[in-house]
């Protein structure tokens, strides 16, 4: 039952009807892959598996109900298992030690007695629940790799006076990591989101691209509209403007 | 071999395999004709193979951006010091005529139909050795690679040079000049092999391997200057201010490790009190795999090591200790403590050299340790007493050796020492107690002279610069050369004992002196044999005398002591310093031959010996050798064989004849 409401809460949002429930969702959500992204930081991963990880619990809370299972657990689990999953090896205990930082402040290390190892068990068996769950589909492809080609392309376009000035491809980036807070990341193609992340930092800065036949986004996707541009865009938007809601 | 099938195989392949080949096959005349070709193939290939990353023809083809927009562009963002390739065109005597083809490095268009000339002028043409005309080398259609020198973008003129100095510093591996097709850049190339399929830009990435591989975001991240860590986000809350250091895995684990490590050392501790030395051990070894360099763990360790008898491991751990916490009290006083025990497990192993480095240590870590100081004041005292005991066993050893010499220094010993006491009857205004404290620091100073001591600084001590004087004054024993012999004993002319065989007279002199020796030792020995003893002295004297008169020269000293001595050249050095610093002293002092002898005997033994424990060693020293000397005169005695004793017979005759005579 639960489960259902969780999975028609995400076709709600495709569809734009939202209820209460649904927004509260995508809140705990977006903390919750805020919680991801900054333990990702200070465990030192690189910007792939951190994806992953986010893709990861997305997709599981796509067809999960998060009355049924503990979020935060699953964020931990995807962690895991997402270092494996993009080779960048992670230990449990370094895991478990950043994530108790960040619930308590300021304490002390854990001691490594018998809570430690139940949490890492814990932690392995879910990671075994976040992989049944998935099927065990678990290697996506990432805009990144598009989005640094595009920037290459859209570089040797530019003066290189202009492109030093502004920082297009930090911004471009960043705008990228930002998306994987909402689950914006799993309802577009990566290509897609590469481009509308590119677009959106391009015009920020209001750079100028030469313009021939075809604009420099339809040379690069073949497939998108400008609309469509428009209303990934509009989402990424909206993910800044719910930090100050749910932070 | 194959020569096609051999260039597809490596093709495939790559590098790894063209290497082995070289090494396997380098006998083999098949590889050798096609092994040039191979190379060539190899470059292509792992241009291909080993991409990074895709690379993209340039986007304003796909987008057909039109002729003007191209032109104007490329005329706004070209640079100088990049670098284009184009065909020659013409050449005309004041330069070369390019049309642009593409660019290789800074700027990434496609220019080939903008049919942009550039032209190279002859100065910057480099001269290519043989050719007389620079220009010459180069022919119409050659693609040349070149730098851009200048620009005059209203005007829409390139200048091209051919020297690499106007390329940046970054670019300066790149080769200017002719190229081949090879050497295209590869964003060009793809170009000319799409050109006809007209792909998407999509398809031709997706088609690309470089886009496969999966360390291109990595590339990528880092040939834009984007940190792939440190990546920037736009979120308030994901700004780098907000993270604390602390809060960073590594810290998080270090801090975890120790307390960890410390747990395991406490308990450690807890066996260890209990006498249960085996798990305490485990204990501590955990600990320190847990965190290596836990300052606890390797004090603990260290005081178990100690306790079970390896000190040397204690140390090492105790150090290892000191180095990562510098004020630890507990590692500082253990390594006291074990330092001091190690000294004495050295002590008796005679090391004692490295115990006293071992207790200075000690008590340089803390100098409030009385057991490392007491230890040191111990184990000088005995490192002094050892070094007197091998200077007598040495000072025997040098008699022993002395009673082996030949007869004829037997028989000049003897004879100067008769000299020198009757010398210094004669002459010595003092009591006898000069005379004998200069005998016997005479005695001392030979013998001290005739030691070879293996401590240096010993060596130092008892510096022989005095005895050194008396072997030159007194040509006294040490030397062993003949040529010293020679030169102390030049035949005297007006004796009556002439000296024809030298050999033969010095056995007559011995056993002349044998005799006088044998009624006292203070006796007087009147005699031709006193004369000639008197004569060599003489010369002994004059030396000394002039080398007195010249106090400021260590050479001269030096020399002559070399002569005499078979001592190393540093103590030489030393002790020529130590001579002529106290004949300087001295020279000036004295004329009388015997005073400076007297003084230079008791103020030799006051600085010699700097304290006053020296001076009392210096007395017994002198008193030991005293005994040594009359022992060695003893034995002297009896080691003289009887052939000798007969010539002696001989001798003693002789001279009563010439006694008769007179």
């Amino acid at each position: 039952m639960s489960t259902q409401a969780s999975a028609s809460g995400s076709v709600n949002e495709a569809r734009g009807r939202r209820s209460a429930q649904d927004v509260e969702d995508s809140k705990t959500h977006f903390r919750v892959c805020r919680f991801i992204i900054e333990t990702g930081v200070k465990l030192g991963m690189r910007s792939v598996p951190m994806a992953t990880a986010c893709v990861l619990y997305h997709r599981f809370f796509q067809s999960a109900s998060l009355q049924v299972y503990e979020p935060y657990l699953v964020a931990m689990s995807a962690i895991y298992l997402a270092g494996k999953v993009e080779e960048q090896h992670l230990r449990t205990r370094d895991i478990i030690n950043v994530c108790h930082r960040y619930f308590h402040p300021e304490s002390e290390p854990m001691e490594l007695d018998g809570k430690f190892w139940e949490l890492r068990d814990s932690i392995v068996q879910c990671e075994l629940l976040v992989l049944r769950q998935l099927n065990f589909q678990v290697s996506f492809e990432h805009p990144h790799k598009y989005v640094l080609h595009y920037l290459l392309s859209v570089r040797s376009l530019l003066n290189r006076h202009a492109w030093s000035r502004t920082p297009i491809a930090e911004t471009a980036l960043a705008v990228l990591k930002d998306s994987y807070h909402g689950s914006v990341c799993v309802r577009h193609k990566p290509q897609h989101l590469a481009l509308t992340s590119l677009y959106l930092a391009l015009q920020t800065y209001g750079v100028q691209l030469p313009r021939g036949e075809l604009e420099w986004w339809q040379v690069v996707c073949a497939d998108i509209t400008k609309a469509q541009i428009e209303t990934i865009m509009s989402e990424l938007l909206q993910l800044y403007d719910m930090e100050a809601k749910c932070t | 071999m194959e020569r096609d099938l051999l260039r597809q195989s490596v093709s495939y392949h790559g590098e790894n395999l063209m290497l082995l080949l070289k090494c396997e096959q380098s006998e083999n005349p098949d590889f050798k004709r096609v092994a040039a070709d191979l190379s060539k193939t190899l470059n292509q290939s792992v241009r291909i193979v080993s991409e990074a990353h895709a690379v993209m023809p340039p986007l304003e083809q796909f987008m057909e951006v039109c002729f003007e927009e191209r032109r104007e562009l490329f005329y706004r963002d070209v640079e100088r010091g990049d670098v284009v390739i184009g065909r020659i065109n013409s050449v005309r005597d004041f330069g070369l005529f390019i049309t642009l083809l593409c660019t290789a490095g800074g700027l990434e268009r496609d220019i080939e139909d903008l049919e942009i000339k550039a032209l190279c002028p002859l100065r910057c043409v480099p001269s290519t050795g043989n050719h007389d005309d620079p220009l010459s080398y180069y022919q119409i259609g050659d693609l040349l690679r070149a730098g851009v020198k200048g620009i005059d973008r209203y005007h829409e003129k390139l200048t091209l040079s051919l020297y690499s100095s106007s390329l940046p510093p970054h670019l300066d591996k790149v080769k200017l000049g002719v190229i081949s097709k090879e050497d295209l850049p590869l964003h060009y190339t793809y170009v000319n092999v799409t050109a006809d399929s007209s792909q998407t830009y999509e398809k031709l990435l997706e088609s690309s391997l470089g886009l496969s591989n999966p360390l291109n975001v990595d590339y990528l991240l880092g040939k834009l200057g984007v940190s792939d860590t440190q990546t920037p986000s736009l979120m308030r809350g994901l700004q780098s201010k907000h993270f604390k250091e602390d809060d960073f895995a590594t810290a998080i684990r270090k801090k975890q490790s120790v307390s960890w490590a410390l747990k395991c050392v406490k308990v450690g501790v807890g066996h260890f009190k209990s006498r249960r030395y085996v798990e305490a051990m485990n204990e501590y070894n955990k600990a320190l795999e847990i965190d290596t360099n836990n300052v606890e763990a390797l004090v603990a360790r260290g005081a178990l090591y100690a306790t079970k008898g390896s000190l040397m491991k204690a140390i090492d751990d105790f150090e290892l200790a000191l180095e990562n916490c510098p004020t630890h009290r507990n590692a500082k006083k253990y390594l006291c403590q074990t330092l001091v025990e190690r000294g004495g497990q050295l002590e008796e192993e005679e090391k004692l050299v490295t115990a006293e480095g071992l207790y200075k240590r000690a008590i340089v870590l803390d100098n409030t340790f009385q057991g490392a100081a007491e230890a040191l004041e111990k184990l000088q005292l005995r490192i002094q007493k050892s070094l007197e005991l091998k200077e007598q066993e040495a000072a025997k050893e040098q008699e022993k050796t002395k009673t082996v010499e030949t007869s004829a220094e037997k028989l000049r010993k003897i004879l100067k020492e008769e000299k020198r006491m009757k010398k210094k009857r004669k002459r010595s205004t003092s009591s006898s107690t000069s005379s004998d404290t200069s005998s016997t620091s005479s005695d001392d100073s030979s013998s001290t002279s005739r030691k070879k001591s293996k401590k240096r600084k010993h060596k130092r001590r008892r510096s022989s610069h005095g005895s050194k004087k008396h072997k030159r004054r007194a040509s006294s024993c040490s030397d062993k050369t003949v040529d010293d012999d020679i030169e102390w004993f030049p035949a005297p002319a007006n004796t009556s004992a002439s000296y024809i065989d030298q050999k033969q007279s010095i056995s007559k002199l011995i056993s002349e002196g044998e005799q006088s020796w044998e009624k006292s030792r203070c006796e007087d020995g009147r005699g031709r044999l006193d004369d000639a003893i008197d004569r060599s002295l003489e010369n002994l004297k004059h030396g000394a005398q002039s080398e007195a008169s010249r106090p400021g020269r260590p050479d001269v000293n030096g020399e002559v002591t070399d002569q005499h001595r078979t001592q190393s050249i540093s103590e030489c050095a030393r002790n020529r310093r130590d001579s002529s610093s106290t004949q300087s002293e001295y020279s000036q002092k004295s004329d009388r031959y015997s005073k400076e002898f007297s003084l230079q005997g008791r103020k030799r033994s006051e600085s010699e010996r700097g304290g006053n424990e020296k001076m009392d060693k210096g007395e017994r020293n002198s008193h030991d050798q005293d005994d040594g000397r009359k022992s060695s005169g003893g034995s002297l005695k009896k080691d003289i064989p009887s052939n000798l004793l007969d010539i002696f017979s001989q001798i003693a005759e002789f001279e009563k004849e010439k006694k008769l005579q007179k």
